[in-house]
C-alpha cells in the first residue's frame, strides 16, 4: 500500500519528519518499504499485513496516525445533491446468488461529460502509482484508495434492459474483460450480468462492453460486499488479480460500502457534472457483525508482562474505534472496519503494538531446567565429527530431485517417489529416495569447475511411501535418516572400495555398533556397481538382519552419466535405524593381565570363498579365547596351490581372563580352528 | 610348533643366571649405539632373543614347578630390561645430538580436514545457546498433513497460505500428469518470501497464476515452517516444554540472491505458567547476546502470523543497524485449544528465525545459492 503524505493530511495533521512518520508506523505495525519523492508529494510505501484490510485506504492509515500521535481524525461525510428521478425506477439489481455477494448497490449519475480528472487528483494517483484514465473511472480508484471499498462504474447505456443480476458464473461462460481479453469463467465465479450477459466480474474486472467510454452519459456506480472466497478463485485461477480483488479478499469495512458510493457520487458531479438520482437501489443486507469482546486491563500485564494503567488502555481503546459496550467497560464493541479482532488477547495485541513494546522488559530471570541431546542429535553430531576429521566436506543438496536422478536412487525402496507440486525448481518434483544420486551431482559440478578432490558427505532425510495400514503418528510418510558420502579414488586403484568400507566401518564403531554386530553381504543397488557392493547388516538379539547401509563403487555407466573421470566410491547409512547405538550402556571390560599366545596358520582355500566364511568358521570354532583373527597376507600361485586357490595366511591372537595359556592349550584351539576350516570352508592347511 | 624335554627346574633357573650375568656384562660395556643395539637383539630380541629362547622352555617344565620357574623368568626378564634402560640412558647423555638436523620451517605433511557446512555450523550455534537456556532441540517430519502444517496452527482451510500454489503438495498418482507440465512461477516477487513464518502475503496476491487441482481432501505437502514439530511434541507431551525444532522447510519460491524454496527455520517454543511477553524478549536478548556477542539490544514491530497473538517481528542490533532477524509471539490461544491444552492456565511463547539469513549475513554470503552450490572452495572456508 502507497500513501500518498499530502492526501494523507486531509484526514489528519502532524508536524513530523517522513522518516519519524514512517518509523512510528513500523513500530505500531505497518512496516516501512520505502519513502520516494514524487513531484511535490511523498510516497511512502507500507506493507499490510493481511489481517489489516483497514489500513488499504488513506483514512484507515490516517486513522493509525491519529491515535499514535494523539490528533483528530477528520473524515469527510459526503452528502451528494440528488435531484433526479429515483434511481429504483430506472435501474433494477438483484442477486441471485447472496452466498457469493451479500449486498449490492447501485447509484446512477445521467448526463456526465466523460474527460480529464483535475490535476491535483491526476498527481495523487501518480503518487501513489495509479495511471489517470478519465474523470469518471480516477473517482472510483481514488475512492477506492482513500477508504478502502472498490467500486465499478458501468455505462447505464451498455447494460442491456437496465438490469444488474449477481449471480454464479455459468459453467465455460465467456467474458470480455475490461483488458479486451475473453475469459472461460466457472461456477466458482461470480459475476455481474445484464439482462444478456456478463457485464463484470465481481470484485475483480469489469468488462470491455459497458466500461466507461467518451461517449458515456450515464453511468452506475457499484459498490457492493462480495465474499473473500469467490474473488480469489476467480483472480487467481484466471490470473486476474487487481486492487480490487486484493481488498476484497481481506473484507473491506463493510460501513464504507454506503460511504464509497455517496463519496464517488459526489465527486463525480463535481468534476464529469451530470445530475444525481434519488436514492440508491440495493439487493441483499449488508453483512456487518462486529464482535463484542470481554476484556480485564489485568489480562494486559499478564501478557506483556509490563503494566499499563486501566485508564491508557482504554483511551488506546476508543481512540482505535472501540466502544465499552457495558457500564463496567468489561465488554468492548469492535469497529465496523476491525473484524480482526475478536477475542481479549487481540485487544491486548492493540493495547501493545500503540503503546509500543519497548515498554516489554527484557531483563526477566528463567529458572534452569535440565536439557539433553536426543540419541538422533548425537549421532548426527558424531557422525559429522567423524567425517569432517576424515577429510569430508558437509554438502547440502536438494531435497527434490528431478526424474533423472530419480531413477538412479536404489536400495531402500522399491516403490516410485512421492511426486510434489510446483516443483522445487525447474524439472524437479521428486522427493528423493536415496542422497547418493545428488551427492554425486555435487561431485560431478565440483569437477566441472577443477576440484577434483571433493570428497562430500550430507545428513538429510529421504522419503519414503508407506503402506496404506502403516502408523502414520509420526508422520503419514517414511522419512529415513541417511549420512551419505562419495569419495574418489586413484586412477587404476582398486582400493577405493576398501577406503570407503573403511570410512562406514570407522562411522559405525563411532556410532558405537560393535563389529560382531555388523555383517557385509554382495548386493546390488542404484548407482553402485555390481560386484562391488555390499550391503552392510546389523542383527540385534531377538531380531533379524536389517539393511542399515550400502558401500560400494559407482557403476561405470553412472561416472560416465556424470562424466566423473575416476573412480568414486559411496556409503550410504540410515542413521535413524544406527542411532540407537550412540546411547547403549557402555561398561568397563578390564583388559586381560595375562600374555596373549600369537599364532599363524596358512590355509588353502577355493578362490570364490568370502573371508567372512572363514572368519565365522574360525571365530566359531575359538570361542571366547579368540582375541583377534586378521589377514596377514593372501597369495596365488596356480603352480604350487593349484587353479583358482588362494593361500591365506592368518594371524590369530589367543589370550584367556585367568590365567596364560600353555602351549598345549592353544595347540587345541588352534587345530579345533583348523578342522573348523577344513570342514566348513573346504581349506586346506599349507605347512 | 616345537617340542621340548621337560626341563627340570634347577637347570631352567641357572640358564637365566647365566643369562643376566652375560647380559650385565654386555650392556654395561657397550660404548655405542651399535653394541647396544646387538646386545639388545641378544638378549631382548623378539624372534631369537635369549629371553625369548628361555620363555620357550617354560612349556616343558612339569606343571607343579610352572609357578616357581614363570616367577623365575619374570625376574630375570625384568632384571634384563633394566639394564638396557640404564645402558640406554646412559649412551643418550653421552651423545646429545644424533640426529641431523632438518628444515623445520618446511611445511608439516599435509593432513586433509572436512568442514562442517555453515548452516549446520549456524543450527549448531542457535542449539548450544539455546540448550544453555533449557531449551531441547526436537525434530519431526517433513512430509505433512493438513492438521500438523495449518489447522492446528490455527490457519483454516481458506485461508490464502493454504493455496496450492504457494506450498509443495504431493500429487496423488491420477495428478501425476498434471504435475508434469506445471513449472514453477517465472516471477513470484513478492515482500513475505522467505520469511521464517508464514507472515504478510501483499504483492503475491497481485500476482496471480494458473491454478492446480491436488483432488484429495487432505493432501500432504512439504512443511513451510517447523511450527509443525511445536504441534506434534504439544500433542504428545504435558507443558512444561522448552523446545527448539530445526530443519528443512519448502516453500515455492523462484531461486534468487535472497530466496531459495528450500530453507531451513530454528523454531523454539516455551510453555509454562506465567510465561508473558517480556520473558520472550528477555530470552531473545540473551540468545542475542550470546550469538552476537556482546550486550545486544532487541527491538519489537509488531506483525501478523495466524499462531501468535501478540506478533511481532524480531530486530536485532547487528553491526550498529537493526537487523530483522525472525517473527516471535504469544502461543495464540486457538493452538494450545487444537493440541488439547487449556488456554487459560497455560501461556507460552514461540520464534522462529531464518538460518539461511542468518549464516549469510554472519559469514559475509550475498547469495543464499552458494549455500546449495556445495563447491568444496566454498565449504572449505567454513
Amino acid at each position: 500500500m502507497i500513501i500518498s503524505t499530502s492526501w494523507l493530511a486531509d484526514y489528519v495533521q502532524v508536524h513530523t519528519t517522513d522518516a519519524d512518520l514512517a518509523e512510528r508506523l513500523a513500530l505500531s505495525g505497518l512496516n516501512h518499504e520505502s519513502t520516494v519523492t514524487v513531484g511535490d508529494d511523498t510516497a511512502i510505501e507500507i506493507e499490510v499485513t493481511s489481517n489489516r484490510p483497514d489500513c488499504l485506504g488513506h483514512v484507515g492509515v490516517a486513522r493509525e496516525v491519529a491515535v499514535l500521535f494523539k490528533k483528530p481524525l477528520a473524515v469527510p461525510d459526503p452528502r451528494p445533491l440528488e435531484a433526479g428521478d429515483k434511481a429504483s425506477a430506472s435501474v433494477a439489481v438483484s442477486i441471485e446468488s447472496p452466498e457469493l455477494c451479500p449486498f449490492y448497490s447501485a447509484r446512477v449519475i445521467r448526463g456526465v461529460t466523460i474527460g480529464p480528472s483535475p490535476a491535483w487528483l491526476v498527481a495523487r494517483l501518480a503518487t501513489v502509482g495509479v495511471a489517470s484514465v478519465n474523470n469518471v473511472v480516477d473517482v472510483t480508484n481514488y475512492v477506492m484508495l482513500e477508504c478502502g471499498q472498490p467500486l465499478h462504474a458501468f455505462d447505464v447505456g451498455k447494460l442491456a434492459g437496465a438490469t444488474i443480476i449477481v449471480r454464479r458464473a455459468r459453467p465455460e461462460e465467456a467474458f470480455l474483460a475490461i483488458n479486451h481479453k475473453t475469459y472461460t469463467l466457472d461456477e466458482r465465479m461470480c459475476v455481474i450480468a445484464d439482462a444478456e450477459r456478463p457485464v463484470a466480474l465481481a470484485g475483480v474486472m469489469g468488462g470491455a462492453d459497458s466500461e466507461i467510454s467518451a461517449n458515456t452519459t450515464d453511468v452506475l456506480i457499484e459498490s457492493a460486499q462480495f465474499a473473500p472466497l469467490a474473488v480469489r478463485a476467480a483472480a487467481r485461477s484466471l490470473a486476474l488479480a487487481s486492487a480490487s480483488s486484493y481488498r476484497f479478499e481481506r473484507g473491506p469495512d463493510p460501513a464504507m460500502v454506503d460511504w464509497a458510493s455517496r463519496r464517488a457520487a459526489m465527486l463525480i458531479l463535481e468534476f464529469a457534472g451530470g445530475v444525481l438520482e434519488k436514492g440508491d437501489v440495493t439487493a441483499g443486507t449488508l453483512a456487518v457483525s462486529p464482535a463484542v469482546i470481554p476484556f480485564t486491563p489485568e489480562r494486559v500485564a499478564e501478557v506483556l508482562g509490563c503494566e499499563i494503567p486501566a485508564s491508557r488502555q482504554h483511551e488506546i481503546l476508543r481512540n482505535l474505534g472501540f466502544h465499552p459496550a457495558n457500564d463496567h467497560a468489561t465488554r468492548w464493541q469492535a469497529p465496523t472496519w476491525r473484524r480482526d479482532c475478536s477475542r481479549e488477547i487481540d485487544l491486548v495485541e492493540e493495547i501493545a503494538r500503540v503503546e509500543g513494546y519497548h515498554h516489554v522488559p527484557e531483563d526477566m530471570t528463567i529458572a534452569a531446567r535440565p536439557v539433553e541431546l536426543s540419541a538422533r542429535e548425537q549421532a548426527v553430531r558424531a557422525v559429522g565429527d567423524v567425517l569432517t576429521g576424515l577429510g569430508f566436506c558437509e554438502a547440502m543438496t536438494r531435497s527434490v530431485v528431478d526424474e533423472s536422478l530419480a531413477s538412479l536412487a536404489g536400495g531402500w525402496t522399491s516403490a516410485p517417489p512421492l511426486v510434489i507440486s510446483p516443483p522445487l525448481v525447474r524439472g524437479a518434483d521428486r522427493l528423493r529416495q536415496s542422497l547418493l544420486p545428488s551427492l554425486l551431482e555435487a561431485r560431478a559440478g565440483n569437477v566441472a569447475v577443477g576440484n577434483t578432490d571433493a570428497d562430500l558427505f550430507e545428513v538429510a532425510r529421504g522419503y519414503l511411501p508407506k503402506p496404506a495400514d502403516a502408523d502414520t503418528s509420526q508422520g503419514p510418510v517414511e522419512e529415513p535418516l541417511f549420512v551419505a558420502l562419495v569419495m574418489g579414488g586413484d586412477s587404476g586403484s582398486g582400493s577405493v572400495f576398501f577406503r570407503a568400507k573403511g570410512i562406514a566401518a570407522a562411522v559405525l564403531a563411532r556410532l558405537g555398533v560393535a563389529d560382531s554386530e555388523i555383517a557385509y553381504e554382495p548386493t546390488e543397488a542404484g548407482v553402485l556397481a555390481k560386484g562391488r557392493t555390499a550391503e552392510i547388516l546389523l542383527s540385534r538379539p531377538g531380531q533379524g538382519p536389517a539393511r542399515v547401509g550400502l558401500v560400494g563403487e559407482i557403476a561405470p555407466a553412472v561416472l560416465e552419466k556424470f562424466s566423473l573421470p575416476c573412480p568414486v566410491a559411496a556409503v550410504e547409512l540410515r542413521l535413524d535405524r544406527l542411532e540407537w547405538a550412540i546411547d547403549r550402556e557402555r561398561k568397563l571390560v578390564r583388559h586381560g593381565d595375562f600374555p596373549a599366545v600369537a599364532r599363524d596358520i596358512n590355509l588353502v582355500i577355493d578362490e570364490g570363498l568370502p573371508w567372512a566364511k572363514v572368519e565365522a568358521a574360525i571365530r566359531g570354532a575359538a570361542g571366547d579365547l579368540l582375541e583377534r583373527c586378521t589377514i596377514a597376507d593372501i597369495w596365488r600361485d596356480a603352480d604350487r596351490l593349484g587353479a583358482n586357490k588362494k593361500s591365506l595366511v592368518v594371524s590369530l591372537s589367543l589370550r584367556s581372563p585367568t590365567g596364560t595359556l600353555t602351549g598345549d592349550e592353544a595347540g587345541a584351539i588352534v587345530a579345533r580352528i583348523i578342522t573348523a576350516c577344513t570342514d566348513q570352508c573346504g581349506a586346506s592347511l599349507r605347512a | 610348533m616345537t617340542v621340548v624335554a621337560a626341563t627340570p627346574l634347577d637347570a631352567f633357573r641357572a640358564s637365566l643366571e647365566e643369562l643376566h650375568r652375560d647380559a650385565a656384562a654386555a650392556l654395561t660395556a657397550a660404548t655405542d649405539a651399535a653394541a647396544l643395539e646387538a646386545a639388545r637383539i641378544e638378549f631382548a630380541g623378539a624372534k631369537s632373543g635369549r629371553l625369548k629362547a628361555a620363555q620357550k622352555l617354560l612349556g616343558g617344565i612339569a606343571v607343579a614347578d610352572k609357578p616357581a620357574a614363570g616367577k623365575v623368568f619374570n625376574e630375570a626378564k625384568a632384571a634384563v630390561v633394566a639394564l638396557l634402560e640404564s645402558a640406554q640412558a646412559r649412551l643418550a647423555g653421552a651423545t646429545p645430538a644424533a640426529l641431523a638436523a632438518v628444515d623445520v620451517t618446511l611445511r608439516g605433511d599435509p593432513v586433509r580436514l572436512g568442514h562442517e557446512h555453515p548452516i549446520t555450523r549456524t543450527i549448531r550455534r542457535v542449539q548450544e545457546i539455546m540448550g544453555r537456556l533449557g531449551f531441547e532441540s526436537v525434530d519431526g517430519p517433513e512430509v505433512e498433513d493438513q492438521w500438523h502444517n495449518f489447522q492446528a496452527l490455527a490457519i483454516p482451510s481458506e485461508h490464502p497460505a493454504r493455496d496450492p500454489l504457494d506450498n509443495f503438495y504431493l500429487a496423488t498418482a491420477n495428478a501425476l500428469t498434471d504435475v508434469r507440465a506445471n513449472q514453477p512461477p517465472e516471477d513470484a516477487a513478492t515482500a513475505d518470501r522467505g520469511k521464517p513464518w508464514l507472515s504478510r502475503e501483499s504483492a503475491k496476491w497481485q500476482k496471480a497464476m494458473e491454478g492446480f487441482g491436488h483432488g484429495q481432501s487432505d493432501p500432504l505437502l512439504l512443511r513451510s515452517q517447523t511450527s509443525t514439530v511445536q504441534i506434534r511434541v504439544m500433542e504428545n507431551r504435558e507443558p512444561p516444554l522448552r523446545i527448539v525444532s530445526l530443519g528443512r522447510v519448502y516453500r515455492p519460491d523462484t531461486a534468487d540472491a535472497t530466496h531459495y524454496p528450500m530453507f531451513h527455520q530454528v523454531e523454539g517454543l516455551l510453555v509454562e505458567p506465567g510465561i508473558t511477553m517480556a520473558h520472550l524478549k528477555s530470552v531473545l536478548r540473551l540468545f542475542a547476546s550470546s550469538f552476537l556477542g556482546g550486550d545486544v539490544k532487541v527491538r519489537f514491530r509488531p506483525s501478523f502470523f495466524p499462531f501468535t497473538e501478540p506478533s511481532v517481528e524480531v530486530d536485532m542490533e547487528w553491526g550498529g543497524r537493526w537487523v530483522e532477524m525472525g517473527g516471535a509471539g504469544m502461543v495464540d490461544p486457538a493452538v494450545f485449544e487444537a493440541v488439547g491444552y487449556d488456554p487459560d492456565t497455560v501461556s507460552g511463547f514461540a520464534f522462529g528465525l531464518g538460518v539461511e539469513r542468518i549464516a549469510a549475513r554472519r559469514y559475509g554470503v550475498d547469495d543464499i545459492r552458494d549455500f546449495y552450490r556445495n563447491d568444496v572452495r566454498f565449504l572449505r572456508q567454513f
